[in-house]
């Protein structure tokens, strides 16, 4: 007589750089309420059906690799979420926007980014999308189409200590990408928009151009900014 | 309106904020005569799951004793009117709730709420002792002071390392304090000796107050102390009672007048005599809790066969597990073990060292059966997370490996009809979506519609 498999497995939690913050703050202040899955380092082209052995050993290459241990670090966590979605999915919602690319060429120039979800019929259309631009010196953000009233709508942080300080972030279904002054040189920085419900995300590289300084003799500079 | 709560596991609706009532006085929501308002006073607390009374918009308001709450200017069917109003407000943002997840399921999803009820469970108090030196060992069989410490601080005490490489890590301290600041220099003035402040120290941290020297159990109140303190880091919340052996050898103390001996006259004594301590906590039958936590009497005794002699000890100190602090009393070292020592005014008795060498002593006639044993205890606070994946639940994966091409068709064709996803991580968020803790799994799970996953996640604080 064989031993029963113990089905239920028991793993060991660490904290995140902003779950401390948070515990520091007080009890109150951490308050884990939801999980989310993930599939970080696992490569499906691995999944092999044409093993020789059969379908049990499909994916014996992933389930037999070890992983490596949870980082501290929030932003290299949970990079590749597990999704919920109906059976008969035949393809994975995808994130698009119609432009890969932006370039601002003077202070006040906007551009308004408004996100699809294809493959997926009214995806995300009740939580929309969070938008991150990483770095707020280069334009404002701005929601042109905000979720309904009363929807808390996922907002990811997974931008790093660093970065978190230039870096901003908002919900809703069209965003306002308003260039701002550059007076030093041209800057880029990267929208990351991600579906709320969906999960995926679409990066769309931002640049905006140094402004072009009047320089006619005897013109103050001060005075054309 | 007011906010609710609804618990998705349960067909029971759980108001945030609920007209709630003591049982033992009144048999309806609490509606005192002579109060103003629509209906009587809201009681804030705990919400009440599945107890307490329950009032019926149909049924009569009464008071304890069956008489009727009427409250000035409002009737019965008026406030009857108002509670169903309300309640009928609460169902509403309810169902609404329940339509919004409804929604968000069904158009994809990438969090599951816990249920605080089924799927936490807080507070998990687990006692862990583990060995007390570096890399958790409990045994340190060879010890080095550091040359980094400076002269100054060598005439208070002197710091005891495992090993002598710059990866080496303090263990502990020794220390010598004379209650009235004899053997150690003070330049001149008595009260600024080391050993006086070393005394009042420990006399300070240990002792309730308006005690003024260290007593121990065989009645003796002692001048002359030894200090053995364990850092920090080794002890981490409180050293084992019961879980501690430390080995002294005879010193030469007995070959030379007091006052000379010191610095390299200072050696084992060549006897191979050597004695080990350890403490009564076994032997107690009462645990003796001062303002430094529990003390226990230091023996002769070993780990392995308890104590000496256990009817008539032989007593040598104090232990106080919880400040992971061991105070020898000087003058029963200097009768058992030849430490001799100093207690001269204002002469650098370096008092400190004897105990080093003493204990160093030891373990070089034995390393094995003489080394210092130690353990430390630690209580963790943990809190169990169930995460509970059904069959249908995340089957399907934003991986970028998980399709091919740019319209997110399947990598495998295979996954059209039967999906599989490998859970490798599990991310702890808060309602913010912030991630709090993260957990990983040591090999992939595999995941697909006819397969639930059941992980227990501990997280330690």
């Amino acid at each position: 007589m064989g031993y029963l498999n113990n089905s239920t497995i028991t793993v060991d939690a660490i904290l995140t750089k902003k779950g401390r913050e948070l515990l520091a703050r007080g009890k109150d202040e951490f308050q884990i309420t939801q999980f989310a899955l993930a599939d970080d380092e696992i490569d499906y082209d691995l999944w092999n059906p044409a093993h020789p052995l059969g379908s049990d050993y499909y994916g014996i290459i992933i389930e037999n690799m070890p992983l490596v241990e949870a980082t501290a670090d929030e932003s290299n966590s949970m990079r590749y979420k597990l999704l919920t979605l109906p059976k008969r999915t035949s393809r994975i919602p995808v994130i698009s926007v119609a432009q890969s690319s932006i370039t601002l060429t003077s202070p006040g120039q906007n551009f308004v980014i408004t996100p699809t979800t294809t493959n997926f019929t009214n995806g995300n259309a009740t939580l929309g999308y969070t938008a991150i631009l990483s770095d707020s010196d280069a334009a404002q953000l701005q929601v042109v189409a905000p979720v309904a009233a009363g929807v808390s709508p996922t907002v990811p942080r997974f931008i790093g200590d660093a970065e978190a300080a230039q870096t901003i972030s908002a919900t809703g279904f069209s965003f306002n990408i308003i260039a701002k002054q550059q007076l030093v040189s041209d800057v880029s920085a990267t929208i990351t928009i991600i579906g709320n419900e969906t999960g995926g995300r679409a990066t769309v590289n931002l640049t905006v151009k140094k402004t072009q300084l009047a320089t006619a003799i005897g013109t103050s500079i001060v005075n054309t900014l | 309106m007011a906010t609710s709560r609804f618990n998705p596991r349960s067909t029971q609706v759980v108001p945030s904020r609920m007209v709630t009532t003591d049982p033992t006085t009144m048999s309806r929501p609490n509606v005192t005569p002579g109060t103003t308002g629509p209906i009587g006073p809201v009681v804030q607390g705990p919400v009440v799951r599945g107890s307490g009374p329950i009032f019926m918009a149909d049924e009569p308001l009464t008071l304890a004793g069956g008489r009727p709450a009427v409250l000035p200017g409002v009737s019965v069917a008026q406030l009857q009117d108002e509670i169903q109003t309300r309640a009928q407000a609460i169902a509403r943002d309810i169902v609404a709730q329940q339509s919004l997840q409804t929604t968000i399921a069904a158009s994809g999803r990438i969090f599951t709420r816990f249920d605080v009820g089924t799927d936490v469970i807080n507070n998990q108090k687990t006692l862990v002792t583990t060995g007390l030196f570096s890399g958790n060992a409990a045994t340190l069989s060879v010890m080095y002071t550091g040359s980094l410490q400076t002269s100054a601080s060598k005439q208070y005490y002197y710091e005891v390392y495992n090993g002598n490489s710059a990866t080496s890590e303090a263990q502990f301290s020794v220390a010598f304090g004379h209650r009235l600041g004899s053997g150690s220099s003070a330049g001149g003035t008595l009260n600024d000796s080391p050993s006086r402040a070393v005394y009042s120290q420990y006399k300070l941290l240990l002792l309730n107050p308006g005690d003024t020297s260290f007593t121990f159990a065989s009645g003796e109140s002692s001048n002359e102390i030894y200090a053995i303190n364990f850092n920090r880091a080794r002890i981490k919340d409180k050293l084992d009672p019961g879980n501690w052996q430390l080995s002294l050898c005879e010193l030469t103390g007995s070959k030379y007048a007091n006052n000379v001996f010191t610095g390299s006259n200072v050696v084992p004594s060549g006897s191979n005599r050597v004695i080990s301590l350890i403490d009564d906590s076994g032997q107690s039958q009462q645990t003796n809790l001062t303002s430094a936590g529990r003390v226990y009497n230091v023996v002769s005794g070993s780990i392995g066969g308890g104590v000496f002699n256990a009817s008539a000890p032989r007593y040598y100190g104090l232990v106080y597990p919880d400040m992971g602090i061991v105070i020898l009393n000087g003058n029963a070292l200097d009768a058992s073990m030849s430490f001799n020592t100093v207690t001269g005014s204002n002469i650098a008795g370096d008092n400190a060292w004897k105990l080093y060498t003493s204990i160093s002593g030891a373990m070089s006639i034995n390393s094995s059966a003489n080394a210092f044993q130690a353990r430390n205890e630690e209580a963790i606070t943990s809190t169990h997370y169930f995460v509970r994946v059904k069959n249908g639940e995340y089957n399907f994966s934003n991986n970028p490996s998980f399709v091919t091409g740019s319209v997110g068709e399947f990598v495998q064709p295979t996954f059209i009809t039967d999906p599989k996803t490998y859970i490798t991580t599990i991310g702890m968020y808060n309602d913010r979506q912030e991630l709090l803790a993260v957990a990983k799994l040591s090999q992939p799970v595999q995941k697909s519609f006819s397969n639930e996953a059941l992980i227990k996640v501990k997280l330690d604080f």
